[in-house]
């Protein structure tokens, strides 16, 4: 449904974005992620067809948006960072106004704003002026916007970015209703935010996509964290633990009652280092409490990523 | 076409929700009216006086007074067009809905338009029922006029909004604005003392000389309508090109 075929902007001598092709196929919600001036809202305005790429192509839903792009950019909705709304119109007016925008009638707009104040929960504030609303409801309106002519495909950039707790949960949770009939690109900064709604992730650093895959792949193959706590000796069992095969470093993650340890081992291959602790354990009588395997956090997977995508970057 | 109308009732809706259009509106009345009836006009080597010492049941002094006070004005009333959209960031959004550039561009300058006819027209009329009460006033010579002053109106906005399109802050639109049409507006009194090949040139450039030297005296001529005509195409069109530009920049 949407896709990005080799795409570079340059702003005069800043390379904005890089080469950056990928794919989202049809009900697909993927997470866009990158550390600030990675390229992703140059990527995403590419993407809604507000700026020309230098080169590069894009698709929505088949439409390409050089050659076709009033039909591209009627496939899709788009929340811009910072929603940008007129402040000055009232909620409904505003919503009529995109319906019309967007081609639809009267009666099509009726329908579909009951259908938006419903999906975004703005009963009761469509006679207010956008500029006298909370940020969490003029995101709301925003996203509003995005669903008015029931487009298949969503472009979200930070949709949760400003916001309340309580609220970001809201959004989030309207955003997970909506990836069961749509297509969703969404950018975001919050890891959290990724780990809970996408599937798939992109990550994007210095205008390179470093990473694309879903969370288990792109955590797979890199260092993996294991979590052992038995009774022993803290300083014979760190270095017992450290000298084990596949063991990549080891420290004291904390210390119980009664001699309980807790240690934390980054690892490769964590099975078998498993198995070595298992056998330790009985070979030195250490009763073994716990051994459980730290799945790697989104966090420490864009970390590793974004790290080394700005180190490709240095010549 | 619907979405030139769409574009058109936002733009004019939103002139009447923030007070400078009223502010706009009123303050350009009452000076028109102040200026007819007690100020004449004292500029250039034609000076006219005003009602009260001229005595003559005529608008002349009203229509020559509007292509500078319009030079002001028309800025002031245009200059958040694309300005503000792209200072609020709502361009983005307004540029990512399926519609096409020139469809916003039209729909942005007719509102304009209206609202300056709006302008015109409130100023004119109440002047002219009291000058009509007053001594025998030719009323085809104000219809005459009136029709003019918006095609006068009409090259003002289209000019005005181009140079919005080119600003980034309304201030700076508004004053860019105004002293594009002022310049062109000042060209006219040049005139006397350029060559005259020259002279001629300029004057056929300006503005002001396609209404004060005809509509404004009760004069159609169908060139000045294809000038403003040609005018506010050139300008559109521009405005649209700008508007595309940016989008590669």
């Amino acid at each position: 449904m949407i896709q990005a075929e080799g795409l570079v902007k340059h702003y005069g001598n800043v390379r904005a974005v890089e080469g950056v092709s990928f794919e989202v196929g049809r009900g697909e919600i993927v997470g866009f992620l990158g550390p600030n001036g990675a390229g992703k809202s140059t990527t995403m305005r590419m993407l809604t067809g507000y700026l020309h790429p230098d080169q590069g192509r894009v698709h929505i839903a088949g439409h390409e948006m050089a050659s076709d792009g009033q039909k591209a950019r009627a496939s899709l909705g788009y929340l811009p960072e910072s929603t940008p709304l007129y402040r000055d119109m009232r909620v409904d007016r505003y919503l009529q106004f995109v319906g019309e925008l967007r081609g639809l009638n009267r009666a099509q707009r009726k329908d579909a704003l009951e259908r938006v104040f419903e999906a975004t929960d703005l009963a009761g504030y469509t006679e207010r002026k956008i500029g006298t609303l909370s940020k969490g409801y003029r995101q709301r309106v925003g996203l509003a916007q995005a669903l008015i002519s029931d487009p298949d495909v969503l472009i979200l950039d930070e949709p949760t970015s400003g916001l309340d707790p309580a609220e970001i949960v809201r959004v989030r949770d309207r955003i997970v209703a909506l990836a069961e009939t749509k297509t969703i690109l969404l950018s975001t900064h919050v890891l959290p935010e990724v780990e809970e709604v996408c599937r798939r992730v992109i990550i994007l650093a210095g205008g390179r996509i470093v990473a694309d895959g879903s969370l288990l792949e792109l955590s797979a193959g890199r260092e993996e964290c294991l979590l052992v706590t038995f009774v022993a000796p803290e300083q014979e069992a760190l270095a017992a633990c450290a000298d084990l095969p596949g063991v990549l470093n080891c420290s004291v993650s904390s210390r119980g009652l009664n001699g309980r340890l807790r240690l934390q081992l980054d690892v490769r291959e964590r099975f078998d280092v498993a198995e070595r602790l298992g056998a330790l354990a009985t070979d030195k009588a250490w009763p073994l409490l716990e051994l459980r395997h730290d799945v790697p956090t989104l966090e420490r997977v864009f970390l590793d990523y974004t790290r080394s995508g700005s180190q490709e970057e240095k010549p | 076409m619907s979405r030139t109308l769409a574009i058109f009732k936002r733009e004019l809706l939103a002139s009447f929700e923030s007070p400078v259009a009223y502010v706009t509106i009123g303050l350009f009345v009452l000076v028109q009216a102040g200026l007819f009836f007690y100020m004449g006009y004292p500029i250039g080597p034609a000076p006219l006086p005003s009602l009260w010492a001229g005595g003559q049941a005529s608008l002349t002094v009203l229509f020559t007074w509007l292509p500078l006070l319009l030079a002001f004005l028309v800025p002031a009333l245009t200059m958040g067009t694309w300005s503000e959209e792209r200072s609020t960031g709502t361009e983005e959004l307004l540029l990512t809905h399926p519609v096409l550039i020139r469809e916003v561009v039209l729909g942005k300058f007719l509102a304009s338009w209206i609202l300056v006819c709006l302008l015109v027209t409130l100023s004119i009329m109440p002047v002219a029922w009291t000058v009509s009460g007053l001594g025998d006033l030719d009323w085809a010579t104000v219809w005459c006029g009136l029709g003019g002053a918006f095609l006068l109106g009409a090259g003002y906005v289209a000019v005005a909004q181009l140079v919005s399109a080119l600003s980034s802050h309304q201030l700076l639109a508004f004053l860019l604005g105004a002293m594009v049409l002022g310049m062109l507006w000042v060209l006219r009194l040049l005139v006397e003392v350029l060559p005259v090949s020259l002279a001629s040139l300029v004057d056929y450039a300006c503005p002001s000389t396609h209404f004060l030297d005809s509509a404004a005296r009760g004069v159609l001529d169908l060139r000045d309508a294809v000038y403003f005509a040609l005018l506010v195409v050139f300008g559109l069109t521009l405005n649209a090109l700008v508007v595309e530009a940016r989008r590669w920049r």
